[in-house]
């Protein structure tokens, strides 16, 4: 039977080069284009236009600017509590 | 924990974003509210235990009567308590909520997620009873039956793992955001590391190195993978802005696959294996820079100007501390693994602090951020008491640090009375009792915080904070509720 070292070194390499491998076929499957519309998968439209009471004034006019009159959070919107 | 009743939805469908959002909480809601029900049992469970155990550190005669009450019993119960039944099953909730929410689908397969839920709780009784018993396998973090516990958690994950791959593959959204590769891939390095750890033809000094090969990847790509996942997902949502840079996410995520498997043998610094697979893993831990202070700088600069929200959303306030012991545990880490350090620092009280950092300042608070942004989403009830979750978050976060603090300090002075030739080596144990006591007093500040939590986490679920006459956060304006739909849902 083969010595622990090889099974862990080469279960680590052959990990990373699986990892390796998703990566290239992610990058030609297309997974990495339009970065920035990934990043924002995540935020609802209301997300956006959600009054956020620890915001700046700046930070407030910059969002209705951008999205319209912003709409107040519904109690404990932001995870727990109201 | 009440998982019979599925909300009825009312309204108009006139927003796709939202009726999105509601259809995956709808599909997922069974299960993870199996899963963190489960979780919460455990946490109890595991509390307990560690508090016994930690107090025998410094009361060598209490309990000693019976086999079952020894320490090596009662701190291994506490340890796979606390990873496989706290850590991992609070990750299978977030997991099953947050994929079906980011692909833009509902989750397939429920029902076998919910099995394989229920057996791996299974696997944890058996696994748990057998090393009270005195059945233990002799190996760190996997010392439950190989053969009459663990084949449960690996079919047990497997079904979870099949339920969120089908679900993948059926994804409605063009893009993956960075927390779907994080989360997924935990589910595909998760089976290779258990079934090397757990090797059967290795034993003795072979078996170390299999051991913390699997020991150290199970902290770096299950617990972190899945909860780096978790705050990608939350700390962006609540600001109501993407992250930073989301090419800094998608490095992070990428360099820790690449080279995170490599590292576990950092642990051996000086034990009797190869000295080239030691200084290859140093090397290896070395490059986790890189993963590191992308997340930490990303997730850092994300919350710039916006801290005052930690103020308001007891989520971000748990997720981003959360983040920031990321950061600490894995600069720890990398220092620890230099043998000039680990010289000192290896067999100490240092180590115990060390992975504390990473399983609760980290993992767990995070798990605790996740579940108070979910919980309501899925009950339809808000939490009842704000006050009872700041209680919860000081206790928790007093507890940790007094733990971390002491564990570290003694845990120097431990390494280097052992290190001295003049210093009688029962002098490199007494000058770890104060800390000992001091990690008593933090167990016990921790058990309030837990005994906190889970008191309103049983308020809300029993129905005892006020249900929602109107549906609030993205549900504001839900879809209407289709009979149809539901039964495709199942």
């Amino acid at each position: 039977m083969f010595p622990s070292s090889l099974a862990v070194v080469l279960t680590g390499l052959l990990m990373g080069g699986v990892a390796l491998a998703a990566f290239y076929w992610a990058w030609r499957r297309g997974c990495f284009r339009d970065l920035e519309a990934q990043s924002r998968i995540i935020l609802d439209d209301r997300d956006y236009r959600l009054h956020r009471p620890w915001e700046s004034p700046e930070q407030r006019l910059d969002r209705e600017l951008h999205y319209g009159t912003l709409e107040p959070p519904g109690p404990g919107e932001w995870g727990g509590a109201a | 924990m009440s998982t019979s009743t599925r909300p009825t939805p009312v309204g108009s469908l006139d927003r796709p974003d939202v009726d999105v959002r509601l259809r995956a909480d709808l599909s997922s809601r069974g299960p993870v509210l199996l899963a963190f029900g489960s979780a919460i049992v455990w946490l109890l469970v595991g509390t307990v235990f560690g508090d016994v155990a930690s107090f025998k550190l410094h009361l060598p005669d209490w309990l000693v009567q019976q086999g079952w009450l020894t320490f090596g019993r009662l701190r291994t119960v506490h340890l796979n308590t606390m990873i496989y039944g706290w850590a991992s099953l609070a990750m299978v909730g977030v997991s099953l909520w947050i994929i079906p929410r980011l692909v833009h689908t509902e989750l397939r397969y429920g029902g076998l997620a919910r099995t394989g839920i229920w057996l791996w709780n299974v696997g944890l009784v058996i696994g748990n009873l057998g090393v009270l018993a005195g059945y233990n396998d002799g190996l760190e973090w996997l010392e439950m039956h190989r053969y009459f516990a663990d084949p449960w958690l690996v079919v047990g994950g497997g079904m979870v793992g099949i339920a969120l791959l089908v679900t993948l593959a059926a994804r409605e959204a063009d893009h993956l955001y960075v927390s779907v590769w994080y989360v997924m891939a935990a589910y595909l390095w998760f089976p290779i590391i258990f079934a090397v750890g757990n090797w059967p033809t290795f034993t003795g000094v072979e078996s170390g190195a299999t051991n913390w090969f699997y020991a150290h990847n199970a902290l770096g790509l299950w617990l972190t993978a899945v909860s780096l996942g978790a705050a990608y997902y939350f700390i962006p949502k609540v600001l109501g802005r993407p992250v930073y840079s989301y090419q800094l996410s998608l490095l992070g995520f990428w360099t820790l696959a690449f080279f995170y498997a490599l590292n576990g043998m950092h642990h051996l610094v000086g034990g009797p294996i190869p000295e080239w697979m030691i200084t290859t893993s140093i090397a290896a831990s070395a490059l986790m820079l890189i993963p590191v202070l992308a997340t930490a700088v990303n997730l850092h600069v994300t919350m710039v100007g916006r801290f005052g929200a930690l103020r308001y959303s007891p989520t971000l306030r748990f997720v981003v501390l959360g983040a920031i012991s990321y950061t600490a545990v894995s600069l720890q880490g990398m220092l620890t693994a230099l043998r000039e350090v680990n010289r000192i620092t290896h067999f100490t009280q240092w180590t115990i602090a060390h992975s504390h950092v990473g399983v609760y300042a980290f993992v767990t608070f995070v798990m605790f951020g996740s579940m108070y942004y979910i919980l309501p989403r899925l009950v339809r009830r808000e939490w009842p008491s704000a006050l009872l979750i700041q209680w919860h978050f000081w206790l928790v976060l007093t507890g940790i640090a007094l733990y971390v603090i002491a564990l570290t300090v003694v845990g120097v002075r431990q390494g280097l009375a052992m290190l001295d030739p003049q210093v009688p080596f029962q002098r490199s144990v007494e000058v770890t009792i104060p800390g000992l006591v001091a990690r008593s007093v933090a167990g016990l500040v921790l058990t309030a915080g837990h005994l906190v939590f889970v008191w309103h986490y049983w308020l809300m679920v029993r129905g005892r904070a006020p249900a929602r006459e109107t549906l609030v956060f993205h549900e504001a304006r839900p879809i209407l509720y289709e009979p149809e739909a539901e039964g495709a849902l199942r």
